[in-house]
This record gives C-alpha cells, structure tokens and sequence, in this order.
C-alpha cells in the first residue's frame, strides 16, 4: 500500500518557494530518510504530511486522503519535531496520559519504560527541560503514539551522542515489534544509514533521488590517482565532486556505472576506487555550486 | 499497521476533557480577578447619605456588579487568549482538525461561563460576609438565597449568558487577530471609533440601540435567545475562517 503519494507538490512562502514540483510516492512499512541540505523544503514537506499546513498547488494523499484538515489522518499520523508545543500547565507524566487519550495504538508500558530509562521526573514542567531533554521527551511520545506513518523531524537535535545512539536503537527495536511507515529527517545521515531502507535526498524543493539505501551506498564511487590520469578517465563521465589531493593527485566523484574490466585496467595504471558514504554523497550532490568552501578562500 | 477510523465527536470530548485539564491556568486567573473584584466592591458600589443637624445617614451598596463585569472581561480575554497561537497549536501536538479544536474550544468556554456566572453571583454571599464583619454598621436589607431563590437562578443564568456573550466576541476577536495582525490595531479603532464618531456625528442613538438590543432586554427568554443568536453567529464566524488556517511555529 501507498503511504504517501505526491504530484507536483509546491509551497509558497509569501514570495519564497518552499517546494517545488515534489513528485514521490512512499510505500508502507519502510523507514525512510528525508535528507537535505538547509532549506530544502524537508520540514515543509512533512508539515504538509501532517495537514499542518497547506499546499499551493499540486496534489497530496496520505493514506488515500488529503491531509489538510483531515481527522482521519491526523489521527494515524504523529508529527514530532523541534518546535512542538507541549501544555505549559501539564507536568510531563500529565502530557503522557494526555496522549495516551488520544492515541488509540498507544503504548504507555513502553512510554514508561522509556520514561524512567531516561531518567525524567514525572512531575517536571515541560518548559524546564533542556533542549536535548525536549527531544528525547519528544521521541518517546513518537514511538509510544504507535502511529501507522510516524514523522520525525530533526528528532535529535541537541541530544549526546549516548542518548543519540540509544535512540536509534529503540526506533529500530520498536518498528522490527511494530513495522510502520516511518519517515526521519536528519543532518546525521552516517548515524542512522544502518536503520534507513530508503533514502529520499531534496534538493531546492524537489527530489533529487529516492533510492533504497542500499543502492544509495553503491551509486557513485571515488576516483583517486594522478591527475591527469584522473581527468584521462573521467572526462566521458558525470563528475559528481572534484578535489585536489596535493600536488598532481586528485579525488573525483562520479556515477558508479563502471564495468568490471574497465575497473582492472584502472587498477592496473595506478588509480585506486573507493567506495563513497551515503553522508558525502549527500554533500556532493546537494552542494549549491562546483567546489568547496575551499574556493571561498583561494582568490586566485 | 491498520487505520485507526475515528469520529468527529470522540474527538472532540477528547479534546475537551484534555482542555478542562491543560487551561486549568484560567480558573486561577478567574478566582484571582474576582478577588480583586470583591476588593472593590468592599467600598460600595454605591452611596447615598443625608444628614441634618444632629442626624447623619450614609447608605452604601454592596452588589456583586463589578464582580459580574470583572468575570465578564475575564471571558472576554480567555476567549481571546485559547485562540492565540500557543493554544491553538497545543491542539495540533495530538489528534484534531481545525472544526474539532473549535468545537472543544466552544465547549470549553460555555464551561468557563457557566463557572464563571456561577461563581460570581456566589459571591455576593462572600461579600455580604465580609461587610459584616470587617466593614461593619448595619445590614438594613438583605435577600438570601432562601427567601429569593428565583433571583439568584437569574441572577446567574443571566450573568453565564453575559460571558458566553463576550467570550463569543472574544473568541471571533481572536480569530480574527490569528487571520492578520492589523487586525490587532483594527479592532480596537473599529470599536473606539464607533464610540466617538458616533456621538460626534449624531449616529448615537445608532450605537445605543444596538448596545440596549442586549443590554436593556426585559424579558429574560428573549434576552437568552438574543445571546444564544448572537453568540452563535459570532462563534460560527470564527469557525469558518480559522478553518483555513495554517500551524506557524
């Protein structure tokens, strides 16, 4: 089944466009990792999942449905994110029982367990949690709701690297229990490619690639060697990313559409191949001009 | 995982149970105001006095009429405050649309009306209380609630439908200021404006007569139909334009 399914998806800030043109279709049960750079219309895009906000043209279904405005959808949707406005009179057990009224998958066993794992009083104010503290209360009301499409944006933000960990380790734990569609957008693509079975990368309010993870890793491969044999073999190819690696040696990026036998006799004059991380590969193909911020700097 | 199917109506309990709990900060606003109100009040809404050569006679009034009003504002600004950006995304945390977090928001202020009417009318016994023993002299005249029972049902009925009134308003205010912050500036001119002009330009009687349609109501069925009509077309207003509203952070 179709979770999500968009076409030509725009948003309109005043005279700022958020989205532009968004065509994707998200399929059910997967955890999907929504990657971009700043301003590439990703909190946008959720927004509109949750029918928070509206979309100027185009077409959005959640769940066969339009979710502006919709009880059906926002009843199986939980949209956690780094601006939630929690009840500044409720303490935070309060919070979580007022949750668990509304969720009706809601799992407040789990939600107490990770309450107390993470060490929250009960009787705190919500508005006295520290930042990162917000984003773990966050998170455990997004994996107790048990909601059918979970959407987390930024979920940890200001969070240690421990917490962090813990975190990735418990969505894993809870969807393997509980498969759900789950969508998590995050600048810290290294630490949660493991758990992504798609990548979705934005680029300028549009899609850039949806591909499972696993293609994603063995999309582009890293060219490293002396110069101009680099630039010998790589000037018939897309060029993802250049960089000069010291004196006549140089790393090019391109597409991973190399055959066996030209590898072998790449190897053989002297270039070596690597692999490329989802995370740079994300750079490289987000980035807003050629070269680095190394340009920035040499005037010549 | 299957699809929850959830009704309108659940919904809308839900949210209203869960408001009771998570304005409970309005309640305490109210007892405080109408503290402040009896305060007031202690030096007599009123004053008469006569004196001759040897006799001197000063008869003060003691009412819960600033109470009343004070807990009328009071529905006028909460009305104004659950529409406000905090509140109104409070909703959006958890399971809404926008017709349910009106509904439960209306449900919300009949509830803090009744409350409020309630609890000011009552409080003219707290009144009558304190005059007699901190402000002294003597009590002349007096209803209580077992010689005029009837009375104060109205008395309070008819103070619960002011401040549905004017959280009705409120509410529609609010709304309006969420749509565009000038109208933040509009209203009040729009108000004030009508005040002064009115009277400059001899449109008075205009503005009196709409004050005295509500105001000056002698019979206390009409009086309520008036409110429920008015209150509804203000609430209804407020429905339909906050529902193509947008969650900003």
């Amino acid at each position: 089944m179709t979770v999500i399914e968009c076409r030509g998806l725009t948003k309109d800030y005043g005279r700022n466009r958020a989205l532009n043109g968004l065509t994707i279709k998200i399929e059910e049960n997967k955890i999907t990792g929504l990657i971009g750079r700043n301003g590439a219309g990703k909190t946008t895009l959720l927004k509109i999942i949750a029918g928070h906000i509206k979309e100027t043209a185009g077409e959005i279904k959640v769940f066969s449905e339009r979710p502006f405005n919709n009880l059906t959808v926002s009843a199986n949707v939980i949209f956690i994110h780094d601006q939630m406005n929690l009840p500044t009179a409720l303490n935070l057990m309060e919070i979580l029982e007022a949750a668990s009224s509304f969720y009706e998958n809601w799992d407040q066993a789990l939600a107490n367990r990770l309450f107390d794992y993470f060490s929250f009083n009960p009787l705190q104010q919500y508005n006295g949690l520290s930042k990162g503290m917000k984003s773990t209360f966050h998170t455990i009301l997004g994996l107790s709701a048990r909601c059918p499409l979970t959407l987390l944006d930024e979920p940890t933000t200001g969070m240690d690297a421990a917490v962090r960990k813990d975190f990735y380790r418990a969505l894993l734990k809870d969807y393997l229990a509980y498969p759900r569609s789950i969508i998590i957008s995050s600048h810290h693509l290294n630490e949660i490619e493991d758990l992504l079975e798609d990548i979705l990368l934005m680029k300028d309010g549009k899609e850039h690639l949806h591909l499972p993870a696993a293609d994603f890793k063995e999309w582009a491969i890293g060219i490293q060697g002396k110069t101009g044999l680099v630039h010998e073999w790589t000037k018939e190819r897309e060029i993802l990313h250049t960089k000069s690696m010291g004196p006549d040696q140089s790393y090019v990026v391109v597409r991973n559409d190399l055959l066996e036998h030209e590898l072998q006799k790449a190897r053989a004059t002297g270039i070596d191949f690597s692999p490329v991380t989802p995370s740079d590969l994300c750079v490289y193909l987000t980035s807003k001009s050629k070269g680095g911020i190394d340009d920035v700097f040499n005037k010549d | 995982m299957s699809l929850t199917k959830i009704s309108l109506l659940s919904t809308v309990k839900k949210q209203y149970r869960y408001k009771l709990k998570a304005y409970v900060q309005v309640f305490m606003t109210l007892v405080f105001l109408q503290l402040l109100a009896i305060l007031f009040t202690l030096n007599g809404v009123g004053m008469a006095g006569s004196s001759s050569e040897w006799v001197e006679v000063d008869v003060h009034y003691y009412s819960a009429d600033i109470v009343v009003f004070f807990t009328m504002m009071w529905g006028f600004i909460t009305a104004i405050l659950i529409t406000t950006k905090a509140y109104r995304n409070d909703d959006f945390v958890f399971i809404t649309n926008r017709l349910s977090s009106n509904l439960s928001n209306l449900l919300f202020l009949l509830t803090a009306s009744i409350i409020g009417g309630l609890t000011a009318l009552l409080s003219t016994y707290l009144i009558k209380v304190i005059v007699y023993f901190f402000v002294g002299q003597l009590t002349i005249d007096s209803t209580n609630v077992v010689s005029a029972p009837v009375e104060l049902l109205l008395g309070i009925v008819a103070a619960t439908f002011y401040i549905i009134l004017f959280s009705a308003l409120g509410y529609f205010v609010g709304t309006l200021v969420q749509i565009h912050k000038a109208f933040v500036v509009l209203v009040p001119a729009l108000f004030f404006g009508s005040l002064f002009l009115g009277a400059v330009s001899g449109y008075e009687k205009t503005v009196t007569n709409i004050l005295g349609f509500i105001f000056t109501e002698p019979s206390i069925l009409l009086f309520i139909f008036k409110i429920i009509v008015v209150a509804g077309m203000l609430f209804s207003g407020a429905f339909v334009i906050s529902n193509r509203l947008e969650v900003k952070q």
